[in-house]
């Protein structure tokens, strides 16, 4: 029997590419029973080494194999106290219906929620495999559903050998190397993820029927209503939720500052005051009336120096996220699929990734000689080649799994709809950006001592615009130039004055300013940011408000009444207990994300992690539930009574 | 056995300060001074409990050594006072916060967010660029500058200020002193001034011409800290009315 080899990727799309990258475009396709979207692809390839020349069958999953789920006997809402799900016991079976745990990662087309043609399909050809490679992508979910591909193939063959693909892209060279250079899968990471898939079932589900069956009893709006828990969506929400309460309760002060102008050279120059401005209107006269009496003011320092605007580091999932939003104002749960199609259509490298460092093995000339054809950017790209390149900048994230996103192929815009368009122009400008030199410009300062008091003016001329002639999100521009002041020199003022204002409401949270709490706070993880954003958009604790119009418009999340009432129950279920947090700060969930860290690094078993894990949010469940009515209360509060505003 | 002259000259070469002499009396009878003490560890215990009193019934209220008593005269544009004049916090205030933002971070506190070191709401900057903060140079940057949270707490400060004679005076922060923040100067700390001077009723306090001594006064000082926010909210109650 000739040599075997099965490859398992984690789309279809990334099957075919496979496929035909080390096929070199011939191979026969086989459709698969049950599904339509999984082929299996055949063809031969010389896989070197120990493999040698081998047949190979490559197919695919459709995101995660397997769910979790409890035992039938506690299916039921009424079948057992919401409180026995934190011990009930537990069943990984292959996906029959929707489970949903990874949205983003599954079709979001129903018929292809049944797994079970798709299991068995990789059962059937481990049986007439020597060697399994996992394909799937490599971060710490992907490992999970290669541990899930794993089972099945050595349910239909125990004798066969496992490996994976180490790859970042599906650009062909990069595919034919990572076949050449299997490695192990990761336990620990696989692990990890199955820790957290157990986490969120069994907290979810018990907070969720606990509240739901709770609430559904007191205000009829809520009857029907499934209030779903979840360990990151509630955080999250409390974002939202405390910067609405701070923009509602807040209270404008008046402040008072000095400013003083100097007409010289034909100019006119205004100095700003160090102080800013004080919120005491005496105080601000009487410095003033001294700046006044003195009369003179002398220049205390006079600088000039070279400024560069830097540019920008390597591109990170979290910051396409937050710069997507802010600049091309598509929301973050797009931008991630559409940066998904770019991936899987081979133009972008796989667009989960933390690592801000470009690996010194990666040729960057190379990927941005790929860009040459490009009406908007091509000359620029050449011009880079032409000797203005430059290493990018070195950040300080790197999860050692994926490169920076960055543009691996040229596509005409003529192949890509308006959104992917977008995404790709930014991803190649940025790319382009980094491989640039920084702006370099020259900033002027002048201090002056008038009185007691410390007044300084700026000026800025821009030399160089460097990167910032391709990367057109960036601005810096040059200012008015200052007109010429000795040091020590003194001189009169023409005027000096005291200006009024007001302060302002912060503004309610956008989504950019969420990611970065989110990241901040470790709430989710770059993959999964978006989604929890969009779970509570579409649970309806949060709602989206567009203030103004046109290219000035901002999205700002807004929590509606049910969001509000949640947050201010649970934290009024913890007021003024010793060392408990409610469910909407991030601690709890911040904490379990590091433990699943100690899973990846192998310093925790997933049995500890899961069970520590539990007992954190167990005691917090039994709070919940000696002190229901907290909630009840808030929901009564915001639901029924009409609010007073 | 140390007279009380003799600590009393210990105080005012040390420390500046002319003590009460009832109160040394008062001090000296109650025990410490029986024991063979010497001199410089009496004149320590003694300032220790000088900077815990009311300098009202502690310091001597000498012309020399108290405020004029129309110090606070908002019609003086300007003078300057003669020789060393020790005073006590009545209160203290943060004129470059807006009472808002000191409300939130009081808030913060409670919620026991800051106590636990875990800072929740920490907003990475969008825009990772460090010079990008200051790489717009706009001619409007106080206007544009002025948010509730824009300012970073540290001052300047208004005191109340209150002599040995019981003469109150507002003292604003014109430079930057170490030891004034609404944190570490205690209400019932001492300060000592020396020559300073005082613009519309206000004394100027600057390092070279006002030291803070320390201290405090327990009984004035827990009160003042549980009622803050209460004073805080109150005024910005006020405003609204306004």
């Amino acid at each position: 029997m000739a040599r075997k080899i099965l490859c398992v990727a984690e789309k279809p799309a990334i099957a075919r590419a496979v496929a035909t990258h080390l096929s070199g475009g011939s191979f026969q396709t086989h459709s698969i029973r049950g599904n339509q979207y999984v082929k299996n692809y055949e063809f031969n390839f010389n896989f070197g080494g120990a493999w040698g020349d081998c047949a190979v069958t490559v197919t695919s999953v459709v995101g995660h194999l397997t769910g979790l789920d409890f035992d039938r006997q506690y299916k039921g809402w009424q079948s057992c106290p919401p409180g026995s799900l934190f011990e009930a016991p537990v069943l990984e079976a292959v996906d029959k219906v929707s489970k949903c745990q990874q949205l983003s990662r599954s079709s979001a087309d129903a018929r292809n929620k049944d797994k079970l043609p798709i299991a068995e399909n990789i059962r059937n050809q481990a049986k007439y495999a020597k060697a399994l490679f996992i394909w799937t992508d490599c971060d710490r979910e992907g490992e999970h559903i290669g541990s899930e591909v794993r089972n099945q193939a050595k349910a239909g063959n125990g004798r066969i050998e496992v490996k994976r693909a180490k790859f970042s892209n599906t650009e062909r060279a990069h595919v034919r190397q990572a076949a050449l250079a299997p490695i192990d899968l990761d336990e620990y990471q696989a692990n990890a993820v199955a820790a957290r898939i157990e986490l969120d079932l069994r907290i979810g589900a018990a907070f969720t029927r606990l509240q739901t069956l709770q609430l559904q009893t007191v205000v009829a709006a809520l009857k029907e209503k499934v209030i779903s828990y979840g360990s990151c969506q509630f955080p999250t929400l409390g974002f939202v939720v405390d910067r609405y309460l701070r923009v509602k309760n807040f209270k404008p002060e008046n402040f008072w500052g000095l400013k003083v102008i100097v007409n010289r050279e034909g100019k006119k120059v205004n100095f700003l005051w160090k102080r800013v401005h004080l919120f005491d209107r005496a105080v601000v006269t009487m410095m003033l009336e001294r700046c006044l009496v003195a009369k003179q003011a002398k220049v205390t320092k006079v600088d000039q120096k070279p400024k560069s605007k830097w540019r920008p580091l390597p591109l990170t999932t979290v910051d396409l996220q937050m710069m997507g939003s802010r600049f091309l104002r598509i929301d973050s749960q797009t931008i991630m699929k559409v940066a998904e199609t770019l991936y899987t259509k081979g133009y972008i490298s796989y667009p989960r990734t933390e690592t801000d460092q470009f690996d010194k093995a990666i040729d960057l000339k190379k990927l941005v000689e790929k860009q040459y054809p490009d009406s908007s950017w091509g000359q620029y790209a050449r011009e880079l080649i032409d000797g203005k390149f430059k290493t990018p900048r070195w950040g300080r994230h790197n999860d050692k799994a994926h490169p920076p996103i960055h543009p691996v192929s040229w596509v005409s815009p003529s192949s890509l709809n308006a959104n992917e368009k977008k995404v790709y122009e930014f991803v190649v400008r940025r790319f382009l950006a980094c491989c640039s030199d920084d702006a370099e410009g020259q900033s002027s300062e002048v201090e002056i001592k008038y009185g007691d008091e410390f007044f300084h003016a700026n000026g800025l001329i821009v030399l160089e615009r460097n990167y910032l002639d391709v990367y057109v999100y960036d601005k810096w521009e040059s200012s008015q130039q200052l007109p010429n002041f000795e040091r020590d020199e003194s001189f009169e003022p023409t005027e000096a004055n005291i200006f009024e204002g007001k302060t302002t409401a912060p503004s309610y949270l956008t989504e950019p300013e969420l990611i970065g709490l989110m990241d901040a706070n470790g709430i989710g993880t770059d993959a999964t940011m978006a989604e929890h954003i969009a779970k509570i958009k579409e649970r309806e604790y949060v709602a989206v408000n567009t203030r103004g119009s046109g290219r000035s418009s901002v999205s700002e999340l807004i929590p509606t009444r049910l969001g509000i009432a949640l947050v201010e129950g649970y934290d009024n279920v913890v007021a003024g207990l010793p060392n408990s947090v409610s469910l909407s700060k991030p601690f709890l969930r911040k904490e379990m994300e590091l433990r699943m860290l100690e899973i990846c690094s192998g310093n925790k078993t997933r049995q500890e992690v899961v069970q520590q894990s539990l007992d954190m949010y167990r005691e917090v469940f039994i709070h919940t539930q000696r002190r229901i009515n907290m909630l009840k209360t808030a929901c009564r509060k915001y639901l029924v009574e009409t609010p007073e505003s | 056995m140390a007279s009380p002259d003799q600590i009393a000259a210990q105080i005012l070469s040390t420390k500046s300060l002319s003590v009460s002499p009832n109160w040394l009396n008062t001090f000296l009878s109650s025990g410490l001074a029986q024991r063979n003490v010497p001199l410089s560890a009496l004149a320590k215990t003694a300032i220790f409990r000088l900077l815990a009193s009311d300098i009202k019934e502690s310091l001597s209220k000498h012309r020399s050594c108290v405020l004029p008593v129309d110090v606070y005269d908002p019609m003086v544009q300007e003078r300057c006072l003669q020789g060393s004049i020790p005073v006590q916090v009545l209160d203290i205030e943060d004129i470059g916060t807006s009472l808002w933002s000191q409300i939130e971070a009081i808030e913060r506190v409670e919620r026991g967010e800051a106590i636990r070191g875990r800072e929740i709401v920490r907003t990475i900057a969008v825009d990772e660029d460090p010079e990008a903060a200051e790489s717009n140079p706009t001619n409007n940057g106080p206007v544009a500058g002025a948010n509730a949270s824009g300012s970073s707490g540290s001052g300047p400060h208004r005191l109340i200020l209150q002599d040995a004679g019981g003469t109150v005076v507002t003292g604003v922060e014109i430079q930057r002193m170490d030891g004034v923040s609404v944190e570490k100067l205690a209400i019932g700390a001492k300060l000592l001034l020396r020559n300073p001077t005082v613009a519309r009723g206000m004394v100027l306090l600057t390092p070279g011409c006002a030291t803070v001594l320390g201290g405090k006064i327990e009984t004035w000082d827990t009160p003042w800290r549980q009622g803050r926010k209460a004073r805080l909210l109150e005024k910005t109650g006020g405003l609204e009315a306004e």
